[in-house]
């Protein structure tokens, strides 16, 4: 390609690149962030906030009388509010109606002759006439600047989830043949649609393209008819591999057909006529000359078709079923999101363990995008 | 997993028999709060070895775990293979299935209306005379369960498709306690007494109530559980029944006093945290976590049985957050009624299994079982009420049981596009600051449309 | 793991057979009708013959499944279109008459319009600009790949992590959206955005368009590299600068890609209903017609035969996009 010399213009490709990566992957870096939060920070603060230092108002709850001491008729109570690592405590209170009353390391007194003391550290104090023991502790309101905090239990959970891994080889077994079918029939039926004549040619390629937006949920219904009579007339199970394949198959079609066809058609006509001139039939062309050519095309196909099965949840739940044994790995993150549907972090931690794979993908196949093989052969 | 069978030989041959490693959460015969009777009976009564039955519900998460609890017993009851499944998209799911002829052998829905529609399509097969007297004997306010489960078949005479199985009430208030006692109020008895404490709490430098209607794709459901809510609590019941059969029109004054009476807290922008214009974007998952804030957001939350799941980490129940029924007006002499919601039981297929299935709901221990481990609340007579997780699910059963109007989310009982579309719609553009009287006409030319 | 090799056996039976059916077929046909023939004229017959039935091998199996899987759902939806609810009983032309009727069927329209407006055009251009820039860097593929992850994200994720950027909090309390932190950092008042009529519309564009850029750059990167060097180089010599060589010289090279991106992108938001049922399920008046379907459909029981109804309204939505590719192919014939 193009060196970028100049180096004026070079910078400035660098720079809107570096804005473009920074504008695409800022809201993912949220969930990213978000993944790694507590759950009960998630819809407290914003999750840039979690990246700092901040100040928050936070509550502890005292133990109930464990660990007490008692002397002459006196108890106490000692502690640390935070819990795990340091901060610093900045005012404290016991009431929910005044929870920054007190400075570090002042008493406050309490109804009941309970007197606290939070010092800036987090250390705490509490001391009454009677035992703790049997009450409801005391909550403590302090306000502290806490470090960031980070945690992997929202991983943990979602990677814990029972039947993940067979969620996952579910998928894999779903996407990989979903792939691989519509793209070896979409190849011939491309060439046949950009390099052979016949008569309705351009009708069947617009064609193709109307069938590009035929709505999925519209053909659910009467697909699954017909593999139900099927299933009963020949006696086979109609929730099976094989019927999501061939329906992923026949969704990706019109969208691979018209990416590769494009593609075919800009190749170059020297190559396929001196083929022919030295006798090389339309079979020959295709595998020896316009498949291996095509390798861009195909292989950015794949990774979209790749893509949509993979993410899929709609086309696997009615054609393989939401039982157990067949659940593919999104249903089965969906699932954990409980009947209402919606832990934020376990939402956010499984949106990155199902990423993983597509990203994988891409990177696998990018080389075949990069490589110019076109270009190179052109001569 | 090997389980101690203190009970009789049957039973443990029949355990044996059946040959799966389930794992029974409570021993059976061990733990006395149980109905270990009623267990033993039906497992004697049914020999079903083989067999399988495939149940479609909409519980998934921690709520599939503890349906699959209780479905132990059954397959351990009988040696019926149960296979369990569930979608996000349950609705969309069981549409398609039973339209194409795929249905699983028993569905278990949560809405009245998607019930109906199913059944006036023909494909579910009733569950007979036996089980509707069974219902309006052995469950509190029988009869209004039947009801509830009464619909047209294809041919268009009424008979009984669905079995209420797990109820939930909605007709509640959370709070903090702490936070009350801090502040020195008291649980209020009537809705006067609440108008008042929302007063003062704002005279006091308060903000009341946390209100979230988000919800994604069915953003501005929780305002019709508030409408309905204010309906039982303005008007009587009948005219509640007519509401949901649109028998009285959604323009109705009635209804706009009722939208009105949420709009009094919903859309004062003192009462609310966030002001009114939070309402309807804050996320009904996000929103109780206001209660727990320091200081406090707000002071009362007006949701289901199933928030505390919503709830930070750690909070107990009982102590660090509580509820209170959601009061009715003095005034009015209307009772005490109260709102709920439920899932029901039906045979998508007839087959041995699905009947012994219906069977099997009507034992005491397929009820208890779930009680005794969290969220689950039966109108059913003859349960334990010792058998209660705890102390919060005992009092939701007694208000269940102490209503003296017992009435389904009419949201639910309304056909789809109105309870599961306009109405939530409607309710958005209310807290919005559309006037009442337009939202609600506007819902009334919607349900025009389908007729 | 029994059953990845069944996936992957699987696989390899599946290139077996199309393998043979396609090397097989044109086998047999070459054996019928071979190119020598006995005289010239007899063997002309058979290249005409041949070249005819050729074709339909190549295309066979295409067809097939296309026929299957989305023909005979467009006609069971016609068929659906022109009945009841319950898809029972014939009603003629009532469904359709409802929908003209119908004010949330105007709106959606409305706010399709829009969409097709905005969103094929900003994915185009963008995926353009991001791929001609990235190809001229070192770290171009690190981010390509940055650009290309929100294709690559669930959908239950892009919703949450637009959640965290749309998310609304009242003035005065803390924002853990991103717009609005930065809104109201800037100094302004904070706005629920997805419940902003009409420009929510835009709003919920803004999550497409950023979905949709990496299969625009992705699609033409691959054009881009298509064009042969010798070209560019030429350019180079006569002294032109890089923004000439890509506007005059390349773009016009992959011309027919952008089209196909174009095309591709605008029937996308034909069909787009996720993002809407997600964010709003078109309240705030945000609906569109896919969703719009979906919610006829499936909702509380559904209603087959408007659902259908809708359906129908969208594929006739596409005919002339489907006019203008006839018009291409046949002036690519003629070109030849």
């Amino acid at each position: 390609m193009i060196p970028a010399t100049r180096s004026p213009l070079a910078w400035a490709v660098h720079l809107s690149v570096a804005i473009f990566v920074l504008l695409w992957t800022l809201p993912t870096a949220g969930l990213l962030v978000t993944s790694f939060r507590d759950k009960d920070q998630i819809a407290v603060s914003g999750w840039w906030t979690a990246l700092a230092t901040s100040s928050q108002n936070l509550v502890f709850r005292a133990p109930e009388g464990e660990g007490e001491a008692a002397a002459e008729g006196h108890f106490t109570l000692t502690g640390n509010v935070f819990e795990a690592g340091v901060g610093t405590v900045s005012a404290f209170g016991f009431s929910s109606k005044a929870p920054t009353a007190f400075a570090p390391d002042t008493t406050a007194d309490l109804p009941g002759g309970v007197s606290l003391s939070v010092a800036e550290d987090g250390a705490f104090t509490l001391s009454a006439p009677e035992s703790f023991k049997g009450k409801r502790g005391q909550r403590i309101f302090y306000t502290a600047s806490v470090a960031p905090r980070f945690t992997f239990d929202n991983y943990l959970s979602v990677l814990r989830a029972e039947g993940l891994g067979r969620s996952f080889l579910n998928s894999m077994t779903v996407a990989v043949p979903s792939t691989a079918i519509p793209i070896l029939i979409a190849a011939f039926a491309a060439y046949a649609l950009s390099w052979m004549q016949f008569p309705g040619r351009s009708l069947l390629i617009a064609m193709v393209v109307g069938l590009l937006v035929v709505p999925l949920q519209m053909s659910l219904i009467p697909l699954l008819t017909i593999y139900n009579s099927a299933g009963q007339a020949f006696g086979f199970d109609p929730k099976s591999y094989i019927g999501v394949w061939l329906a992923h198959t026949g969704f990706g079609l019109p969208l691979a057909i018209y990416l590769l066809r494009n593609y075919m058609t800009g190749l170059p006509r020297e190559i396929m006529e001196s083929a022919r001139v030295d006798g090389a039939t339309d079979f020959q062309i295709f595998t020896r000359i316009v498949l291996p050519l095509s390798f861009p095309a195909l292989a950015s196909f794949a990774i979209f078709q790749f893509l949509w099965t993979w993410n899929d949840l709609l086309v696997a739940l009615v054609f393989l079923g939401p039982q157990d044994d067949k659940l593919v790995l999104t249903g089965r993150l969906v699932n954990l999101l409980g009947s209402r549907g919606g832990d934020w972090e376990i939402l956010a931690a499984s949106a990155f363990v199902s990423i993983a794979v597509p990203v994988f993908v891409f990177f696998a196949l990018q080389k075949y995008l990069v490589r110019g093989l076109l270009a190179g052969s052109v001569k | 997993m090997l389980v101690r069978l203190l009970t009789g030989a049957s039973l443990l041959a029949l355990w044996a028999g059946a040959g799966v490693a389930q794992d029974l959460k409570f021993a059976p015969g061990e733990d006395s709060r149980f109905n270990w009777a009623s267990f033993t009976e039906f497992s004697d009564k049914y020999n079903l070895d083989g067999q399988s039955l495939a149940v479609f519900g909409p519980w998934r998460g921690e709520d599939q775990a503890l349906a699959e609890s209780v479905l132990a017993y059954f397959t351990a009851a009988t040696g019926v293979t149960v296979n369990y499944s569930s979608s996000e998209n349950y609705e969309q799911q069981i549409v398609i299935d039973t339209q194409a002829g795929s249905p699983p052998d028993i569905a278990i829905l949560p809405q009245p209306g998607l019930i109906a529609d199913l059944a006036a399509k023909g494909l579910l097969t009733p569950l007979g005379d036996d089980t509707k007297t069974w219902l309006a004997e052995n469950y509190a306010a029988g009869d209004s369960w039947v009801k509830l489960s009464t619909y047209k078949g294809k041919d268009g005479s009424e008979a009984l498709y669905a079995f209420p199985y797990k109820i939930d009430v909605k007709s509640l208030v959370w709070y903090v306690p702490e936070n009350f006692a801090d502040a020195g109020y008291s649980v209020p008895q009537t809705m006067e007494e609440l108008k008042v404490l929302t007063d003062q709490i704002v005279a006091d430098g308060g903000t009341p109530w946390c209100i979230g209607l988000g919800s994604g794709g069915a953003t501005g459901w929780p305002a019709t559980d508030w409408v309905e809510d204010m309906m039982l609590r303005t008007q009587p019941a009948d005219i509640y029944d007519k509401w949901v059969t649109n028998d009285v029109k959604f323009d109705d004054p009635a209804v706009i006093a009722a939208i009105d009476e949420f709009g009094a807290f919903a859309r004062n922008d003192t009462y609310v945290d966030g002001g009114a214009a939070a309402v309807a974007t804050t996320d009904f998952r996000d929103s109780p976590a206001g209660l727990f804030a320091s200081p406090p957001k707000c002071y009362m939350h007006h949701q289901a049985s199933f928030i505390p799941s919503f709830f930070p980490e750690g909070t107990e129940l009982g102590n660090d957050a509580d509820f209170f029924y959601f009061p009715a007006y003095a005034g009015k002499d209307l009772g005490k009624p109260v709102l709920g919601a439920g899932t029901l039981a039906m045979m998508t297929k007839d087959t041995e299994a699905s009947r012994a299935f219906i069977e099997f709901l009507k034992t005491p221990i397929a009820h208890e079982v779930w009680m005794a481990q969290s969220g689950f609340l039966t109108p059913l007579k003859s349960v334990n009420p010792e058998a209660y997780a705890n102390d919060a699910l005992k009092k939701q059963g007694d208000i269940l049981l102490g209503a003296t109007t017992f009435r389904f989310d009419g949201s639910d009982l309304m056909p789809g596009k109105i309870g599961a579309g306009a109405f939530w719609t409607g309710m958005v553009d209310y807290a919005g600051g559309k006037p009442a009287a337009e939202v609600a006409a506007g819902i009334q030319a919607e349900w025009d449309g389908l007729k | 793991m029994q059953q990845l090799w069944t996936a992957l056996f699987t696989i390899v039976l599946g290139i077996l057979c199309a393998g043979l059916w396609f090397g097989g077929s044109n086998w047999c046909l070459d054996r019928i009708l071979p190119a020598r023939g006995r005289t010239g004229a007899h063997s002309s017959r058979n290249i005409a013959l041949a070249a005819l039935v050729r074709p339909w091998l190549f295309l066979g199996p295409s067809i097939l499944a296309l026929g299957l899987y989305l023909v005979y759902p467009v006609i069971a939806s016609l068929w659906l279109s022109f009945h009841d609810k319950s898809g029972q009983r014939f009603v003629g032309f009532a469904n359709y008459r409802w929908l003209f009727g119908d004010s949330g069927f105007r709106e959606s329209m409305g706010n399709n319009f829009l969409w097709l407006l905005v969103v094929p055009a900003a994915a185009t251009f963008l995926g353009l600009l991001a791929a001609a820039l990235t190809d001229r860097i070192a770290w171009g593929n690190l981010a390509k790949s940055l650009i290309f992850m929100p294709m690559a994200i669930s959908f239950v994720g892009a919703s949450v992590i637009w959640k965290f950027v749309y998310d609304y909090r009242a003035e005065g309390s803390e924002q853990i959206g991103l717009l609005n932190a930065l809104v109201t950092s800037a100094g302004f008042e904070p706005q629920a955005w997805i419940a902003l009529p009409f420009w929510n519309n835009f709003f919920l564009m803004v999550i497409l368009i950023w979905i949709q850029t990496g299969f625009a750059m992705v699609i033409l990167s691959a054009a881009l590299r298509g064009i042969p060097e010798e070209t560019i180089e030429a350019a180079v010599l006569d002294g032109a600068n890089g923004i000439q060589i890509f506007f005059s010289i390349m773009v016009p090279q992959i011309w027919g890609t952008i089209a196909v991106v174009w095309t591709t992108i605008t029937i996308t938001v034909l069909k787009v209903f996720d993002i809407v049922l997600a964010m709003t399920n078109g309240q705030w008046n945000s609906n569109v017609l896919a969703n719009l379907m979906f919610d006829w459909m499936f909702r509380g029981g559904g209603d087959f035969g408007r659902g259908a109804t809708i359906a129908i309204v969208i594929m006739v939505l596409v005919i002339p996009i489907m006019i203008w590719n006839i018009r291409n192919a046949r002036a690519e014939v003629r070109g030849r």
